[in-house]
């Protein structure tokens, strides 16, 4: 670790982490900004296996290009609207990883103590001896072991202690990364049941394994064996699971925003453990990066953190406005009509067009719309879909040129001029039972005012409610027409009728 | 049970309650349907015509009066009809109920059920029946054609080789549905129409239509117009003087006046007074579809068109659906079918007269032997109920900025706190921690630091391609086990080997992902 070389190398990779990061800012700079990233990943690993004390470099590199094929095959064969899954899946490897690494440094810190033991030594204590090195073992046992055996010989008790501490921490986070992701892919894929459902006890079955976490922590800082690691380790796997089971499909944004920020805390800790500081400060980043994007999604669905991590809609105080009027349909020769005749339309896609795969069709009418001299924009509400900025993904995907996708604070006010509306699939985040009932779940949450045009199109599969169960008044409104089918065939038919 | 229509007996009235259209639809209700012959011949429709449908056609009155066992007709019944009521029978026409006790009272007492068109409470679900506002948009459009016909000039303006002509400026006077209809065909034709109304909340209708909503100088509270169910009511004596001056102002300049001011159950409002009607110019025309009421016009005389002294045109009609018969009993025969479509809600030809029904008992003024009106007031409103607006306080400048400093005090405070609890923090944690430990530590808290200040900039189409990214990145963590698997024991070197395998799955499969993300993103 105290090869200048490595040191050198992981300062240059950290600012190129940096840069891979704030490039992101904009969608060209964007495309330079990966490049940072692979390359501070690659001089990173590099630096690592020539550094000193690395063993077994081939292996690694087999291993390496092992993953790199998996790695490739996910990332060729996945469809733009699993991405939420893959990102998901990934989190739980990551977490993965930091739980193996960290036991790892528990396993490390037992074999050391036991050569100190056998040399007559003590872990920890500080020998000023003669015949030993600095550290209290003989200079021949001690150049037997890898950097960072060493790098654990060489210190003190308190600073054993915090190493315990850190891996604790890393592996908690770790284990609590991986079961909450496995269970967040479950739910995004369709395999686990999407909504809310906890064990008997709720929170306090969660709070109860969180108290039985810290009192093996402070056993295992005291000593105990590494037994009391092992069993903390599944109180946080069913801590993940737990914990994510209990949260409903809705809430998927913010789940996976904050897994993303547990694994980066995770890597940290390892970090600290480890005592590399590339390893911390990515950690930092990758934490802080998740802990903002959890913090936005939440601002955009008017709900604190705490409630969304206890899972469920809470909070109505009262009776909820009942709905007056009927759903009136329309079929397709009625919505080309009104799009033939409008002069601005605005498109607003939800989950619904992602689980239809209809962004395709969408592109195509979109160009044929603008073809005709039409003013064709898309509204993207934060919180639509299943991931931080999802339908931008599938829009771009099905080439929609990304200057006509505007946020909700771009276009909200531009509503009253619009001649028509399309909801493809959304649903929460164009009611406005959130603005005119305080007494619904959603009260308070920024939505698209999208009743203010003069006409509305709700594409939607049947008359359900949306993931949060709530009456969507939008729906009933004079100016909206429901266009009910499956969200590709709807757009489809409308193809055809638009001349 | 028998459905008939008998012709129209008040002079003039062209309209008829049944079309052949609408008989197919009661056909379906259930209904047999019976006609006076000739009933349709001046809307249009020839007895032949009916025939075909399906429709029995009877010689007189007499006989389809005895014949039918619902009577439908546009007009009052007049005395000899209501004479003709007898028990069980239902008559469904206009009835004018505030002013014609007696008719009410005698069907009543026959034992009769009458329901009354104009009674038809406004609800969004009784839309499909409210024959008031099918006329009375007939009426709007009407009123427009009748001016033009009296007008001696183009709405619209034009320049052509013989000569400029300026476009006619219209202002229609009440945007209720006759208004609404009013203006949009004075704009449709050319014509630059201004419109005003007692009730502030129609301005946006008025504006949608493309006509110019005239406001007055003036501060009341207004009266909510959904307490009234859509209907002006009455204003105080400020606001129709304030009313009475713009209208002054704007007389000279205005070719076509359209006045359709009602009140509910009241005499007009004059709104267009004598010396008004003296400072337009000569050719202008002005139609008064108040009439009926007595107009808002003074000048305006019932039924008749007259010219002022001055040359302006003052037209009386009160029969303006009349005069567009076939449209008018297209849409009365309409309405007429939907409000029979509610009373026989299983579609068997037996009427089901529901008195807990808001519509059907609002329009009902006469059943079961006695008279029901006025009806109580509906369940439910017509109109949600305008939330009250306030109006921001305009902030004087001083005000303002004091608002700006006190805000960017607080944040001053709220960010000095924040970094003297996290400095409090750091240096507690310095106390007990080992200087090799804060090495790292000040890594790390450095690294948050920057990482919030990073990533406040990204965009929100990227969230997805960051989560990508950092997904990638924070498989650093296969540094860790790079470090490890050099170990001589078997278990470290196992844990090692999985967890660089899996930490490169994510690294690759995380940047590849994320390029073929971005690389989608294009400008069009």
């Amino acid at each position: 670790m105290d090869f200048g070389f490595t040191i050198a190398a992981y300062a240059v990779a950290a600012v190129l982490f940096i840069l891979s990061l704030g490039g992101l800012s904009g969608q060209e700079s964007a495309k330079r900004a990966v490049w940072y990233g692979i390359a501070g990943m690659g001089l990173a690993i590099l630096a690592t296996i020539v550094g000193p004390g690395q063993g077994l470099w081939l292996m690694s590199l087999v291993l390496i290009a092992a993953g790199a094929a998996v790695g490739y095959q996910l990332a060729t064969k996945v469809q733009m609207t699993q991405m939420p899954e893959l990102v998901a899946i990934m989190h739980s490897l990551v977490g993965l990883a930091a739980v193996f690494v960290g036991f790892n440094a528990d396993l490390m810190i037992n074999t050391i103590g036991a050569l100190f033991v056998e040399n007559g030594g003590q872990l920890g204590a500080v020998v000023e001896g003669t015949a030993f090195t600095t550290v209290g073992l003989p200079g021949a046992v001690y150049n037997e072991l890898s950097s960072f055996g060493q790098l654990i010989a060489k210190k003190s008790g308190v600073e054993i202690t915090i190493l315990r501490v850190e891996l604790v921490l890393g592996i908690w986070i770790g284990a609590v990364t991986f079961t909450g992701s496995v269970i967040a892919y479950g739910k995004l894929a369709g395999k686990v049941d999407t909504s809310a459902k906890q064990l008997p006890g709720g929170h306090l079955l969660n709070a109860g394994a969180a108290g039985l976490s810290v009192v093996l922590a402070a056993m295992y800082l005291g000593d105990s064996g590494s037994w009391t690691l092992v069993l903390l380790t599944l109180l946080a796997l069913f801590i993940g699971y737990h914990l994510i089971m209990g949260i409903g499909g809705a809430d998927m944004p913010v789940v996976v925003s904050m897994l993303n920020s547990y694994s980066g805390w995770a890597a940290a800790a390892i970090g600290f453990s480890l005592g590399n500081d590339l390893l911390i400060v990515v950690g930092a980043l990758v934490g802080s990066s998740g802990a903002i994007l959890s913090y936005i999604m939440c601002k955009a669905m008017n709900r604190s953190f705490v409630s969304v991590i206890l899972g469920g809609f809470g909070g109505a105080t009262g009776e909820q406005m009942a709905v007056e009027g009927e759903q009136i349909a329309i079929d397709a020769d009625g919505v080309a009509a009104a799009l033939n005749e409008a002069d601005s339309i605005v498109i607003i896609p939800g989950y619904g067009m992602a689980v239809a795969q209809a962004q395709q069709a969408v592109s195509e009418m979109t160009n044929k719309l603008r073809a005709k001299g039409k003013n064709v924009r898309f509204a993207i509400h934060p919180v639509a879909g299943r991931l931080p900025g999802h339908m931008n993904v599938l829009l771009a995907e099905a080439k929609v040129p990304y200057d006509i996708v505007l946020e909700m604070d771009e276009i909200n006010d531009d509503f009253p001029s619009t001649d028509v509306v399309i909801v493809i699939g959304s649903n929460d985040i164009v009611n406005p039972a959130a603005q005119d009932d305080p007494n619904s779940p959603i009260a308070g949450m920024p939505v698209l005012e999208c009743w203010k045009a003069k006409q509305v199109f709700v594409s939607k599969r049947g008359q359900g409610t949306g993931y949060s169960g709530i009456e969507n008044p939008l729906f009933f409104k004079d100016n909206t027409r429901m266009f009910y089918g499956d969200a590709k065939d709807s757009v489809s038919s409308l193809l055809s009728r638009i001349e | 049970m028998k459905i008939g229509t008998p012709t129209e007996v008040m002079a003039g009235e062209a309209r008829v309650a049944m079309t052949p259209d609408s008989a197919l639809q009661l056909q379906k209700l259930g209904y047999e349907c019976v006609i006076e012959a000739g009933a349709g011949a001046k809307a249009g429709f020839s007895d032949a015509a009916y025939k075909d449908a399906g429709v029995s056609v009877v010689k007189t009155a007499a006989a389809l009066w005895k014949a039918a066992d619902i009577v439908a007709k546009v007009r009052p019944p007049s005395d000899a009809e209501v004479k003709r009521l007898r028990e069980g029978q239902t008559l469904i026409s206009f009835f004018n109920p505030s002013a014609n006790e007696k008719h009410m009272e005698q069907a009543a007492k026959a034992g009769a059920t009458v329901v009354a068109m104009e009674m038809v409470p406004r609800i969004s679900r009784a839309q499909k029946m409210d024959a008031l506002s099918s006329m009375a948009n007939i009426a709007g459009y009407r009123a427009v054609i009748e001016a033009g016909n009296n007008f001696g000039r183009f709405f619209t303006g034009q320049i052509t080789a013989a000569g400029k002509v300026p476009p006619a400026k219209v202002l229609v006077v009440g945007a209720g549905v006759a208004g609404l209809a009013a203006i949009g065909t004075s704009t449709s034709l050319g014509a630059i129409t201004y419109a005003f109304d007692v009730r502030p909340e129609v301005a946006e209708q008025v504006e949608s239509m493309g006509a110019e909503f005239v406001f007055l100088d003036f501060e009341e509270a207004q009266q909510d117009g959904a307490a009234t169910g859509g209907y002006a009511a009455v204003s105080s004596p400020e606001f129709a003087a304030a009313q009475l001056a713009k209208f002054r102002e704007l007389a000279p300049n205005i070719d076509i006046v359209i006045t359709t001011a009602l009140i509910p159950n009241r005499e007009a409002p004059e709104l267009w007074t004598e010396d008004m009607v003296k400072a337009m110019k000569p050719g202008s025309v002005i139609v008064d579809l108040a009439a009926e009421k007595g107009g808002n016009c003074k000048l305006t005389v019932m039924d008749e068109k007259i010219v002022t002294e001055n040359g302006v045109t003052i037209i009386g009609y009160t029969d303006f659906p009349s005069r567009m018969a076939a449209q008018s009993s297209t849409l009365y025969a309409t309405n007429i079918r939907h409000m029979l479509a509610d009373l026989t809600p299983e579609k068997d030809g037996t009427p089901v007269h529901n008195m807990e029904d808001d519509v059907i008992r609002g329009a009902t003024v006469a059943h079961a032997g006695a008279v029901t009106y006025p009806p109580p007031p509906p369940k439910v409103a017509a109109i949600a109920a305008q939330p009250k607006k306030e109006a921001p306080k305009e902030l004087t400048a001083a005000e303002k900025r004091a608002a700006e400093v006190a805000a960017f005090k607080k944040q001053t405070m709220t960010q000095v706190g924040l970094l003297a609890a996290g400095g409090v923090l750091v240096l507690l944690v310095g106390m007990v921690a080992p200087a090799s430990f804060m090495k790292h530590f000040i890594v790390f808290v450095l690294s948050v630091f920057i990482g919030f200040q990073v990533i406040w900039n990204v965009a929100h189409s990227l969230h997805t391609p960051l989560m990508a990214v950092t997904n990638a990145i924070s498989s650093i963590i296969i540094l860790g086990a790079l470090i490890q698997i050099g170990s001589s024991s078997f278990l470290i070197t196992l844990l090692s080997a999985a967890a660089i395998f899996m930490a490169s799955i994510n690294i690759f499969g995380g940047f590849l992902v994320t390029r073929r993300m971005l690389a989608m993103f294009q400008k069009s």
